[in-house]
């Protein structure tokens, strides 16, 4: 419940925020990562500091890796196929037997099928999931965004103590 | 705070890309990072050798104490305990300390290349409190699929132990439905019935008779004619090409009838063979006691002699998985975690490391370490890599010391891997094991133990070899009301000395099994003495009852066949002869008009 709690705020919190649909998107984007991909890798690390350096919702990326992480563990047969078929491809033999035999990239584990599989995964599904969210927070702002920040069960939810404890790290 | 148009303006030249102030939260959370991984690497590096090696071998891998010494690529272990994956309340090995030289570069590529390991204080076969096995109770993994292919290796020598009949000896129980010779009968009689219908239908399809007919009025025609009657003679030629096609066709029904008659007389060989199925079937019905020497040793020794054969193999068979051949990709399964596993798939290349090294190991360990004085013996591993062919070199082992001489080779360079053990251990003390079916257990005491093993390929050629000069006999529970239990007591109970030799030899998947011993002979000749006789007559009986069964059925299967054989074979005969007497009549005729010899 707590998590429910949690994760609405979260899409609510980053919805009205200062941030530009864009900004948004690509926070739910790199957080999409975080979500689809097994967490303990080291492109993972690289995506965390991304969402936190560059000027992205910090919001937007926890909101996409709370909302990706289930679709992650649905879609791990997905993955591990198509990690499966990538490795195992003769046409690509060479070029993972090059990327094996280099310093730094086997520790990202892209030789495990479901990680390589769920990284293509998320890389594809990135752009269309980027102008979805965009186009999505736009409109939503422009059309139900003011109502909604006006309703008195929004009022009740921002001013729960969890939802104060949240605009303390948000960006 | 305002909400921002639908149509977000482009970003102002204020746009900021990166969110400078978060590089002081990031490198608080990189230290943060840091220091756990300072106050516990050591502990999750524990953790993951001790997953890795239960993984690995299939029986749990414990460690008291793991040390990174980073600065000097060292990792120093203390106390490592291997559970044995076959016994529940054993380990396989015990060491004090470990200590390896880890070359750190090739960590970057997620290598392990250990330079040299140094282990101290190994010991042996040493009781454990908890099970220890893994792969045995969750027949996962590699290691539970090789234990699971090599124990239904084992059970294909499960020979019937050693046993007397109990009580009177009938075979009442024999159920003429689980005899294979009445079903055979059965199948070769529907055979034959099917071959005569065909043979038949073949028969009339010859269409001999208008062939005749035609030949014998032109031989009538030509009885009347002259030489010079040449359209005659023309039509005669023709009549005799009709009647050699004819014969052809009529060799040909006669080379099918005598491969149909041939098949069929094998059928009948083939239920001969099946009723000698069924006198053994039916004898082991009887539980009558096995009265020649191989089968006295092989019920005697066959079941614990298995045990080492096996065990070398599941070594030997998880080698060969976790260090194939080649170069190939190979894929392995990934490591456990909440998401699903997959599989991590290595890409060995050529003159590049291998993925796991150890260039050389020195091994300081203790037989008997419970005794008065252990002794200390010395060993050493060489190569032992997961792609040999990167490596070059087959993985060598040794270990010598009082009384034991070990070798091992694992040779994966070549596509054809070659795994050799050998192994002569002397003074070692085997636990007492129970003779199946017989209330007696046997302890060789002080033994000398040899061992031999190849696996080339697919063959399979091993020997192994119990001595001893003071073995002891020992009645367990139930002896008393064992009759079988007496007279082997009577046979072994003044024999001292056990030289038992098993051998295994041939293709890996169906090798021949022999084990012989210095006792066969004696308990064989003793079971022969008291049991013969009633044996002969019992077996005189139960041949009797399945003869009874089976001849029912065989008999008259065996006549068929023969009034079919002798039919078709004069059917054709009587064909052939009435083409013959024509075309003989035909081309004398000719001969006398025209004085010409037919080619």
């Amino acid at each position: 419940m707590f998590a429910l709690i949690k994760l609405i705020q979260s899409l609510f919190g980053a919805l009205h925020s200062e941030g530009t649909p864009g900004q948004l998107a690509a926070g739910i984007v790199l957080g999409s990562f975080l979500g689809l991909t097994p967490l303990v890798n080291v492109h993972n690390a690289v995506i965390f500091a991304a969402l936190v350096l560059l000027n992205v919702s910090f919001a937007g990326g926890m909101l996409g890796w709370a909302v990706f992480i289930p679709f992650g563990f649905l879609l791990d047969p997905l993955f591990d196929w198509i990690g499966h078929s990538l490795l195992l491809a003769p046409a690509l033999r060479g070029v993972w037997t090059t990327f094996y035999n280099v310093p730094i990239m086997p520790l990202t584990n892209f030789n495990n099928t479901v990680v390589l599989g769920s990284f293509v995964f998320a890389v594809l599904f990135a752009v269309p999931l980027f102008f979805a969210t965009r186009y999505g927070v736009a409109r939503y702002r422009a059309t139900i965004g003011e109502r909604v920040r006006q309703s008195k069960w929004y009022r009740a939810v921002t001013a729960s103590k969890v939802y104060n404890a949240y605009r303390m790290f948000r960006p | 705070m305002t909400a921002p148009r639908p149509q977000a303006p482009a970003p102002s030249p204020r746009f900021k890309v990166f969110r400078w102030k978060a590089i002081g939260p990031l490198l608080v959370l990189l230290i943060i990072a840091a220091v756990l991984w300072w106050l516990f690497a050591d502990t999750i590096a524990r953790h993951e050798t001790q997953k890795v090696g239960t993984q690995v071998i299939g029986a749990k891998v414990e460690i008291q104490d793991l040390h990174l010494d980073i600065p000097h690529g060292q990792v120093r272990i203390r106390g490592l305990t291997v559970a044995s994956p076959h016994e529940a309340l054993r380990n396989l090995l015990q060491a004090d300390e470990l200590v390896a030289d880890v070359d750190m570069v090739p960590l970057t590529e997620k290598k392990l290349v250990i330079n040299r390991i140094a282990a101290n204080g190994l010991r042996f076969g040493t009781p454990r409190e908890t099970d220890g096995r893994v792969a045995a109770t969750s027949g996962e993994g590699i290691a539970g699929r090789v234990l699971a292919e090599t124990r239904e290796w084992a059970s294909q020598f499960q020979v019937p132990a050693l046993q007397l009949a109990t009580g009177k000896i009938s075979i009442d129980s024999l159920d003429p439905r689980r005899l294979s010779t009445i079903p055979a009968a059965d199948a070769l009689g529907a055979r034959a019935d099917s071959s005569r219908r065909a043979w038949q239908v073949a028969l009339d399809t010859l269409r001999l008779g208008p062939t005749l007919d035609s030949a014998r009025a032109t031989l009538e025609k030509l009885r009347r004619a002259r030489a010079t009657d040449l359209s005659t003679l023309n039509e005669a030629r023709q009549a005799i090409d009709r009647l050699k096609r004819a014969r052809d066709r009529v060799t040909t029904l006669d080379r099918n009838v005598t491969q149909g008659v041939a098949s069929l007389k094998s059928g009948l060989a083939g239920l001969d063979s099946a009723r000698s199925r069924d006198y053994a079937f039916a004898r082991s019905l009887l539980k009558l006691p096995m009265l020649d020497a191989s089968g006295v040793g092989a019920a005697v020794f066959g079941p614990t002699s298995i045990k080492p054969f096996e065990r070398v193999l599941y070594y030997m068979q998880l080698a060969r998985r976790y260090m194939p051949p080649g170069l190939l990709p190979r894929a392995a399964t990934g490591p456990t975690r909440l998401r699903r596993a997959g599989e991590d798939v290595r890409f060995p290349k050529e003159r590049n490391l291998p993925a796991f090294l150890v260039r050389s190991a020195e091994l300081s360990f203790l037989l008997r370490p419970n005794a008065e004085q252990p002794q200390r013996y010395g060993g050493r591993l060489t190569g032992l890599t997961s792609d040999p062919a990167l490596y070059g070199r087959p993985t060598v082992a040794t270990a010598t010391g009082p009384q034991l001489g070990a070798g091992l080779m694992l040779n994966h360079v070549r596509n054809i891997p070659l795994d050799t053990a050998g192994a002569t251990v002397g003074g070692i003390r085997f636990p007492a094991f129970e003779i199946p079916g017989v209330p007696l257990s046997l302890d060789p005491g002080a033994a000398t133990t040899q061992l031999g093993f190849a696996l080339n390929g697919d063959t399979i050629r091993a020997r192994f070899a119990v001595r001893s000069t003071s073995v002891r006999w020992a009645k367990d529970s139930g002896f008393a009301s064992s009759q079988i239990g007496d007279l082997v007591w009577r046979a072994v109970s003044g024999i001292s000395n056990l030289d038992v030799e098993a051998r295994i030899s041939g293709a890996l998947h169906h090798p021949d099994f022999a084990v012989r011993s210095n006792l066969d002979q004696a308990i064989a000749a003793r079971l022969r003495a008291v049991l013969g006789e009633q044996v002969a007559a019992a077996e005189k009986q139960m041949r009797g009852r399945v003869d009874a069964l089976v001849d029912e059925k065989v008999g008259p299967v065996r006549a068929r066949v023969t009034e079919i054989q002798t039919q078709a074979e004069a059917q054709v005969a009587a064909q052939r002869a009435r083409l013959d007497e024509v075309q003989k009549q035909l081309e004398q005729r000719l001969r006398e008009l025209t004085r010409i010899r037919l080619p």
